[in-house]
């Protein structure tokens, strides 16, 4: 079993050629011809519909969309006002993950906006990530490609791809720009990344105050670094979740590789808590970022400046 | 870009598609299991305040009902004192009262069965004179044994009479 990533352009010749042979398990490895079990940078395509490629990691996104449509229905239906069972359990979550949002925002009004959102990014996150490691690594296609026949596993994890997690980021910081015009108003949120205020303040403050010709173009300069920030947001947010999810798949599949039995264990535990962490991580870095921008900078400011006035007159 | 797109394999209509899938688990979420958590959370919550609230106030009521029960069975029991009290006092000048008529009564019956005692006794003494006289007039005509007329009978009779 080779574990080594390909990045040839072998998914361009699968989405030509998709001649699925045959759904398999492990067992058919010692077969006539060997089949080569890859794990590609890439979400690997298993169906077409028109020009549209489902790959494996969207199928488990499917998987996982339908696993929390189920859990959501049960909660719905089994809810009553003297809790029972699970609905202990869920009570407990959201209590829990509220309290820890409220530690977060420091304001129960963003806790109230923001939570719904991140919530959501955790369970699909986290429920993503672990349906990675659920053993259900044999179950899937073989097919043909240029070099021999490859297996191509069905369940793949939707954070293990770039194109599952970059979705996720770019909803989260759009979502908290979003947030920042409703909290703030347009203007400011706008403001932030293009200064036109400060631009503006060269005019209105030259006379009472000539630094402003030093300090505005830093401030549209800083401000410039925001909006390319916000990018890098999108960036870190979905290349820090998959690649750690993915490197936890190529761990576990290398793991494997050496000794199949007992070895991979610690491993799965290990990739246990790194879902949870990785999963934990994206929630509370869109609450940082909710909260950022809910908040207007420039009223501190205002009021550090009339705090220093009232100070003076004094 | 080219290359980091074709490493990536990136694809906009997956992109879509994983955008899709986080909206539909936002908001089945959301309306089916964070919402209706949420609010029958804060009713409990509020339920639970009110039942306390409702605790406290009952508690007071229980309190100032007690005080209350406690001042009208004092005031009661004192009461009850004060007219056992009056009761007994009273109850003890009317049996003075009975015991006065009673022993009055009792005085006026020794009395008047000593007068009837006397009047009978004068009377027996009359029956017996008179009974006594009769006796000694036969007595003294058998002595006698002579018939006196009827004006010595009388005049007998009257000196016997006198005699007592």
């Amino acid at each position: 079993m080779s574990t080594t990533i390909n990045n040839s352009n072998q998914y361009n010749e699968n989405l030509e050629n998709p001649s699925v042979e045959a759904f398999t398990t492990e067992s058919t490895e010692n077969t006539h011809e060997e089949i080569s079990h890859e794990a590609t940078l890439y979400a690997e395509p298993i169906a077409h519909f028109g020009s549209f490629t489902v790959t494996n990691a969207l199928f488990t996104s499917w998987i996982v969309v339908l696993i929390i449509i189920v859990i959501s229905i049960a909660i719905r239906l089994k809810i009553k006002k003297v809790p029972k069972g699970m609905q202990n359990l869920f009570e407990m979550i959201i209590d829990g993950a509220t309290n820890l949002c409220n530690q977060v925002t420091n304001d129960e009004r963003v806790t109230r906006k923001a939570f719904p959102i991140v919530f959501a990014v955790f369970m699909f996150v986290l429920i993503n990530n672990w349906m990675g490691i659920v053993p259900l690594g044999g179950l899937g296609l073989i097919e043909m490609t240029e070099h021999g026949k490859a297996f191509i596993p069905l369940i793949r994890s939707g954070t293990a791809d770039i194109n599952g997690t970059l979705p996720l980021a770019i909803l989260s910081v759009l979502g908290a720009n979003l947030f920042g015009v409703f909290s703030i108003g347009l203007w400011k949120t706008f403001n932030k990344y293009v200064n036109l205020k400060a631009l503006g303040g060269i005019f209105t403050k030259i006379r009472k105050d000539p630094m402003v010709l030093l300090t505005a173009p830093i401030m549209v300069f800083v401000s410039a670094l925001e909006l390319i920030g916000e990018f890098a947001k999108i960036a870190s947010l979905s290349f820090r979740l998959f690649g750690n999810v993915f490197a936890g798949e190529v761990l576990l599949a290398s793991m494997a590789a050496l000794i199949a039995y007992l070895l991979p264990t610690p491993f799965l535990l290990l990739e246990v808590m790194v879902g949870v962490i990785q999963a934990f991580i994206f929630a509370i870095l869109t609450l940082v970022y909710y909260t950022i921008a809910s908040q207007d900078h420039d009223e501190e400011h205002d009021e550090k400046d009339h705090a220093e006035k009232l100070a003076g007159a004094h | 870009m080219d290359s980091f797109i074709s490493t990536f394999h990136i694809d906009w209509k997956i992109i879509i598609a994983q955008a899709i899938n986080f909206i539909i688990v936002f908001l089945v979420l959301y309306f089916l299991a964070i919402k209706p958590l949420k609010k029958i959370m804060s009713e409990r919550t509020e339920t639970i305040e009110k039942g306390l609230n409702d605790a406290k106030e009952n508690a007071l009521v229980i309190e100032n009902s007690r005080k209350e029960y406690e001042k009208v069975i004092n005031d009661a029991r004192a009461e009850a004192h004060v007219i056992f009290q009056e009761g007994k006092k009273e109850a003890e000048a009317k049996k003075a009262q009975i015991l006065e008529d009673a022993k009055v009564q009792v005085e006026g019956m020794i009395a008047s069965g000593k007068k009837t005692l006397e009047n009978e006794k004068a009377r027996m003494v009359d029956e017996a004179k008179t009974e006594i006289v009769s006796l000694v007039v036969k007595a003294t005509e058998k002595l006698l044994e002579q018939t006196a007329d009827s004006k010595l009978d009388e005049k007998l009779a009257k000196q016997v009479k006198d005699i007592k």
